[in-house]
């Protein structure tokens, strides 16, 4: 087993060979950059918050599990398809656009209603940009140093960006940027549970791990966070060093768990985009024709990588015909199962499928 | 007490019933997730539903790049997790049966799900509740048993599932005896 697995090795490339697993080389490349992004962004490590420094250790606890999932997730058959042929096509010039509206302003929540837009809108992007705030000044990408008395200036990469009036609105709109996004992501949470309480579908379905741990941690998150501010504007900064230590442990938690639960679409999304420029370069290349009544219905490509698939797990759709039930259109496929009951070839009668939309 | 979704296709009288149930569904958002067919439609009115049959190695599920379907412990095959859909329309491809619906707009797939909510609580699902022909029941598996004898199984004519079907279901589907020349006592 051992001999074979090497023999597989040296036909990869060298860079593969030096690590025992995908799993190693990921976590050592990532380290290795955020290492070297914060060298170059605290100016060889001189301007290190180490009021964070938890936040540190949690983030790479967390690369750990992010990548033993992720990773995993990537070996299933179809995941890979979509994953190789997907990034080979990232650069179609439908890209940017796709992504826009996959993963920045939820155009297709947006047709699930209007409530679920808002709600996702205020707590993802009060998520990322909470992100955009954090991360940074945890490695150091980003901090602030003051020259002259009341003038801030934000090194970001260790580089001087902008000097601005500490009374002034950008320096007003980043000292608050995280109180903004928490209250973001408390409204949103609080839509969120209401739906989960009264949808009667989400009621069915929701288990109390997966769905409402998530929301309880973010909301964990959001309301000790603000508790930090408020005990420092009204407190004096009383009880203000447990409550960071109870934050710091909720927002670690919560990265922790983050691959592993619900909140695992996150970094998972963008696959939607792969998916789509999948299904449109493919579609332009060449369509499948139904084995049946010649429609065309999905391309060639995707047909044969689902049968491969199905394969894979040893499903065999074979038909009496000869070909495979994934190469017959939709319609086609289900008066074909009712022939296989009745006995009379339903799909060959040259009759277009009645309505089969009932309007409740 | 499990119950099962039993089919008996030839008592379909095309009333469409099913299908405005399913759409009242919590959950279904007023749209069906099943099928009504005309089995010969130029010359008879034969019908028969097509419903999920909620297979034991679901097509759908395997082929779904983001493990959005997932299996309910009753075995019920559930639809997309909506936050893990992405779209790809591999399960539509992938099912045997043409179950799945796909909405371009939402950018999500949507199919079957046994009315999870009732049926949890072992309440039939909508579209059993509501058949009036008796061709969609809600039955423990004894009384799939009984069914089978009171049939005569020994002909051989009266076969659930297999080998009609690509493998095994959750959902019991009795076949016609109508279309092949066996009267049937209701």
């Amino acid at each position: 087993m051992q001999a074979k697995a090497s023999v597989n090795q040296k036909t990869g490339n060298t860079l593969n060979n030096a690590f025992a697993s995908h799993f190693a080389k990921s976590m050592f490349l990532s380290v290795t950059a955020l290492a070297i992004l914060s060298f170059i962004g605290t100016r060889m490590f001189t301007h290190v918050d180490l009021n964070l420094y938890g936040y540190m250790v949690g983030t790479i606890v967390f690369l750990g599990g992010f990548f033993y999932r992720f990773i995993a997730w990537g070996e299933r058959p179809p995941t890979k398809i979509i994953l190789k042929k997907g990034l080979k096509l990232l650069f179609r010039k439908s890209t940017p656009k796709t992504s826009v509206e996959h993963l920045a302003t939820y155009n297709f929540i947006w047709n699930r209603g209007i409530y679920r837009w808002t709600q996702h809108v205020l707590i993802g992007w009060g998520c990322i940009l909470s992100c955009f705030v954090t991360f940074p000044l945890v490695f150091g990408w980003m901090y602030f140093t003051m020259d002259d008395n009341g003038h801030y200036n934000i090194i970001a990469l260790g580089m001087q960006v902008m000097t601005v009036p500490a009374d002034g609105i950008i320096a007003n709109l980043s000292y608050n940027a995280l109180n903004i996004t928490a209250v973001m992501v408390i409204a949103g949470v609080c839509m969120a549970l209401y739906r989960r309480l009264k949808n009667m579908q989400a009621r069915a379905e929701q288990k109390f791990l997966y769905d409402f741990m998530p929301l309880y941690m973010l909301l964990l998150v959001s309301i000790t966070g603000l508790a930090l501010t408020f005990m420092n504007i009204f407190l004096h900064g009383a009880g203000q060093p447990a409550m960071s230590l109870i934050h710091q442990w909720s927002v670690i938690i919560t990265l922790i768990y983050l691959p592993f639960g619900k909140l695992a679409h996150i970094p998972f999304r963008p696959m939607s985009v792969l998916a789509r420029n999948y299904r449109e370069h493919y579609a332009e290349q060449a369509m499948k024709e139904c084995k049946v009544c010649g429609d065309q219905y999905v391309s060639s490509e995707q047909s044969q990588d689902v049968v491969d698939v199905l394969g894979v797990n040893d499903i065999q759709f074979k038909t009496k015909e000869g070909h495979h039930l994934a190469e017959m259109c939709l319609p086609c496929r289900r008066k074909y199962r009712i022939a296989q009951f009745s006995g009379f070839p339903t799909h060959e009668v040259k009759v277009k499928e009645a309505n089969q939309n009932a309007k409740g | 007490m499990k119950k099962r979704l039993y089919l008996e296709l030839e008592n379909c009288i095309g009333c469409r019933s099913c299908l405005a149930a399913c759409t009242q569904c919590g959950g279904h958002e007023e749209r069906n997730r099943n099928y009504v067919y005309d089995v010969n439609p130029l010359v008879n009115r034969q019908t028969m539903p097509l419903m999920c049959l909620h297979c034991e190695n679901p097509a759908c599920a395997r082929s779904c790049p983001a493990q959005a379907i997932q299996i309910h412990e009753s075995g019920a095959v559930l639809s997309a997790l909506v936050e893990k859909c992405i779209g790809c329309q591999n399960c539509t491809i992938a099912c045997p049966y043409g179950i799945p619906k796909f909405d371009t707009e939402q950018n999500l797939m949507y199919k079957c799900d046994l009315c999870i909510d009732r049926t949890k609580d072992g309440i039939p699902p909508m579209c059993a509740s509501v058949c009036p022909s008796n061709t969609l029941q809600w039955l423990t598996d004894e009384e799939i048993e009984n069914k089978k004898k009171q049939f005569n199984l020994d002909n051989g004519k009266w076969v659930t599932s297999m080998p009609y079907l690509e493998g095994e279901t959750n959902v019991k589907v009795n076949l016609p005896g109508i279309l092949q020349g066996i009267t049937k006592l209701y």
